[in-house]
């Protein structure tokens, strides 16, 4: 209330819808950021990935088991394997490759399209919509009015980079990521198996892409163009919070989240432009982002 | 290729290619594939060729893919309803109807690749449709380009029928019809609701184009010029396809206003509303006008519109209470089990408009379709009504009421529901002293 009274415009709603706009965007970008840190790829066809997650779970809901965690664990492991499956075929045959930044641009690109013309051509270019878990599906008064599972979605996204943090800085195989992430023909010549940790790092990347398009399903229509939509803000994250940076995404993505909430209440229409002006004014005077590389 | 039969006497094989959503009589011979690239060549050849066989074609732009595909099912239902009772009844002037229809898939530079398509490859006799007024602003040179006619049934950009000149985003030409009524009718009716209720302060959420800044900028000069006490607050427009609208929806509310017009439209309405009710938007907001309500709200599944709301449309279907209307929406509600939407009525009446003028012009010519169309007056399920002859624009009533749930049809209608003269007369003189131009 003190922020409210403070800035009169700007009301608690509008932080927690902010938070959950940045939330669903950490849980995009961060999975792509570490994919760029590990791999050096950018993964274009990252937000058909997170579609693609709230795409499974909505299939998993309405075709194999009426219940809701259990679709946003199989759509984000549905998803993961998605990703193994684009990164063995079409992305390790480029690593070995001179100059192969653009290839992996061009190949990331074609899955774009691939996984937008699959959705539609399976279940229509139609939206969908999903009901939230029955225990959150409550609405709760603070200021205004929002639907209880927004906040579900920030705790989650909260304990994702917790558990990420945990995970790439007090784990083996995290000592192994950032060993790969920092050099990768040292840690192959100590008898890392960077192949498989490549594909290890996307299936994690897409992971997390898909548990974030299935967590997101219940805030938002499902269509082919899902993925597009979120694919330009994640970047802008990524851009923002420095590429490779886990800390970076989360901080880029709930200032972005914040910037979306907050921006009609100033602009009528056209506020869509703020985040890149925010990437903009990064650009020019932090040009690595707000935050170092991987396991920052 | 899915083929269906629809006639018991398997007389009328209906064949549809799904990629065109080209539904046409496969016992009639494909017309030659006309070769002309050029405007100028396909307009000879329309001319020349149109009516040289058995069949009378006509070309459906409507939007069958996407958030409003809703609108190109619902249209699909209506004219093919028609071009089925057309047949069975002889034709049109003894010659087979056929129908030919195109998705513009919500894009201008798409409808304008699959109008002139319909005119070179299909050598179509007339166009009708039109769901979005981006597409239809765009379109409208490019008919009187081509010199076809075309029968408008949705789109509702009064600046489609205002004549060129008037103002500067007029595009209306002596080729443009519309057959249903038009954003300026539709909004007028809004402003005389609006006088109704116990509403000062109004906000807008509408949709990132011309039409949702059109819908604001006519409720404010309605408003003005029939003397209702309104004040205007905040106006959001979101993009077409938003996935979230949230941060618009916590816009609007945190300015509290009493009431509220939106004319978010198709799948966009539908997630509009679910997260409105969420953020309990239908507890805080007196009031919320809809104005391309009934057109979303009919085919959707769960009705999204909440008993109680104000809500329009171009055709309300126990609107009149004649037989033209009655007959009408029983043959619908038994062909397709559900109460027939303004886009199938207003689709439906423009296949039944171009019979009629072929039939007395005696001819398939555009010119003579034209000139019959001009000032026509005509009948359907609507009502009577006529083209005015200086816009093209039907002088349908504008139709507003509550939203209420019946039980016969179980389905959301209008009830009550007014029914407002919205002429040339009525909307210029509300709409003296504005720069807006009526369209009527």
């Amino acid at each position: 209330m003190i922020l409210t009274n403070l800035v009169p415009l700007i009301g608690i709603a509008d932080i927690i819808v902010g938070l959950s706009l940045g939330s669903r965007l950490f849980l995009i970008a961060v999975g792509l950021s570490l994919i760029f840190g590990v791999l050096g790829v950018l993964n274009f066809a990252h937000g058909g990935l997170y579609m693609l997650g709230a795409y499974f779970a909505l299939a998993v809901t309405t075709s194999i088991v009426d219940n809701f965690w259990i679709a946003v664990v199989v759509g984000a492991l549905a998803v993961g394997f998605v990703g193994v499956l684009i990164e063995v075929s079409t992305i390790r045959p480029l690593y070995e490759r001179a100059e192969s930044d653009l290839d992996q641009l061009i190949v990331t690109f074609g899955f774009v399209l691939i996984l937008h013309e699959a959705v539609r051509f399976i279940w229509g270019s139609q939206p969908y919509s999903m009901d939230p878990p029955a225990v959150f599906d409550f609405s709760v008064q603070i200021g205004s009015q929002f639907n209880a599972y927004r906040l579900f979605v920030i705790v989650m996204a909260f304990f994702v980079m917790v558990g990420l943090w945990l995970f790439v800085n007090k784990t083996y195989f995290g000592s192994l990521v950032r060993g790969t992430s920092s050099d990768r023909e040292m840690a192959s010549m100590l008898g890392v198996d960077v192949s498989r940790l490549y594909t290890g790092v996307f299936f994690l990347g897409a992971f997390l892409a898909g548990l974030g398009g299935a967590l997101s399903a219940p805030l938002q229509s499902m269509s082919p163009a899902l993925g597009d939509q979120v694919i330009i803000d994640a970047f802008i994250v990524v851009v923002i919070g420095g590429l490779g940076s886990m800390s970076g995404a989360f901080v880029g993505a709930m200032f972005i989240g914040l910037l979306q909430s907050i921006g009609p209440q100033f602009i009528a229409a056209g506020h869509i432009a703020i985040p890149f002006l925010a990437m903009v004014l990064v650009l020019l005077f932090k040009p690595e982002g707000l935050f170092g590389g991987i396991g920052e | 290729m899915v083929k269906e039969n629809r006639n018991s006497d398997n007389t009328n094989k209906l064949t549809r290619d799904k990629r065109n959503n080209t539904v046409t009589n496969s016992k009639i011979p494909r017309r030659r594939f006309l070769q002309a690239t050029g405007a100028s060549t396909a307009v000879a050849l329309a001319g020349c060729t149109g009516g040289d066989d058995d069949t009378i074609r006509l070309g459906a732009l409507y939007i069958f893919s996407g958030f409003a595909s809703l609108y190109g099912d619902e249209a699909e239902q209506g004219f093919e309803m028609a071009a089925e009772e057309i047949n069975e009844n002889g034709g049109i002037n003894d010659q087979e109807l056929e129908i030919i229809s195109r998705d513009t898939e919500a894009g201008a530079d798409t409808g304008i690749r699959q109008m002139r398509s319909l005119i070179e490859e299909d050598d179509v006799d007339g166009l009708f449709g039109l769901d979005s007024s981006g597409v239809a602003q765009a379109i409208a040179p490019q008919v009187a380009e081509v010199q076809m006619p075309f029968m408008i049934t949705h789109a509702a950009t009064p600046f489609v029928t205002s004549p060129e000149g008037e103002h500067d985003n007029s595009v209306g030409n002596d080729y443009v019809f519309r057959n249903c009524n038009s954003l300026a009718q539709d909004i007028y009716g809004a402003a005389l609701t609006a006088e109704e209720l116990d509403a000062q302060e109004w906000a807008t959420i509408g949709p990132d184009y011309a039409f949702g800044y059109e819908t604001w900028d006519y409720f404010q000069a309605f408003c003005n010029g029939l003397g209702v006490d309104a004040e205007f607050t905040t106006e959001q427009y979101p993009a077409l396809e938003t996935s979230d609208y949230s941060p618009y929806i916590n816009s609007v509310l945190d300015a509290e206003p009493d009431g509220v017009i939106t004319p978010l439209w198709g799948a966009d309405l539908t997630t509009f509303v679910s997260q409105a009710d969420d953020s309990g938007w239908f507890d805080q907001i007196d009031y919320t006008l809809f104005s391309v309500g009934m057109g979303t709200d009919l085919p959707a599944d769960g009705s999204p519109l909440p008993e109680g709301e104000h809500a329009s449309t171009r055709y309300d279907p126990f609107v009149p209470d004649a037989d033209a209307n009655n007959t009408f929406r029983e043959n619908y509600v038994e062909e397709y089990d559900g109460l027939p939407t303004y886009n199938a009525e207003g689709a439906y009446r423009a296949v039944y408009l171009y019979k009629e003028a072929i039939e007395a012009a005696g001819s398939s010519d555009p010119d003579d379709i034209l000139s019959e169309f001009n000032g026509m007056e005509h009948s359907g399920p609507v009502g009577e009504y006529r083209f005015d002859e200086r816009t093209n624009q039907a002088t349908v009533p504008s139709i507003w009421g509550v939203v209420t749930q019946d039980s016969e049809y179980e389905s959301n209608v209008l009830d009550p529901v007014n029914v407002y003269d919205a002429g040339p007369d009525e909307l210029n003189a509300a709409l003296e002293g504005s720069d807006l131009p009526s369209g009527v």
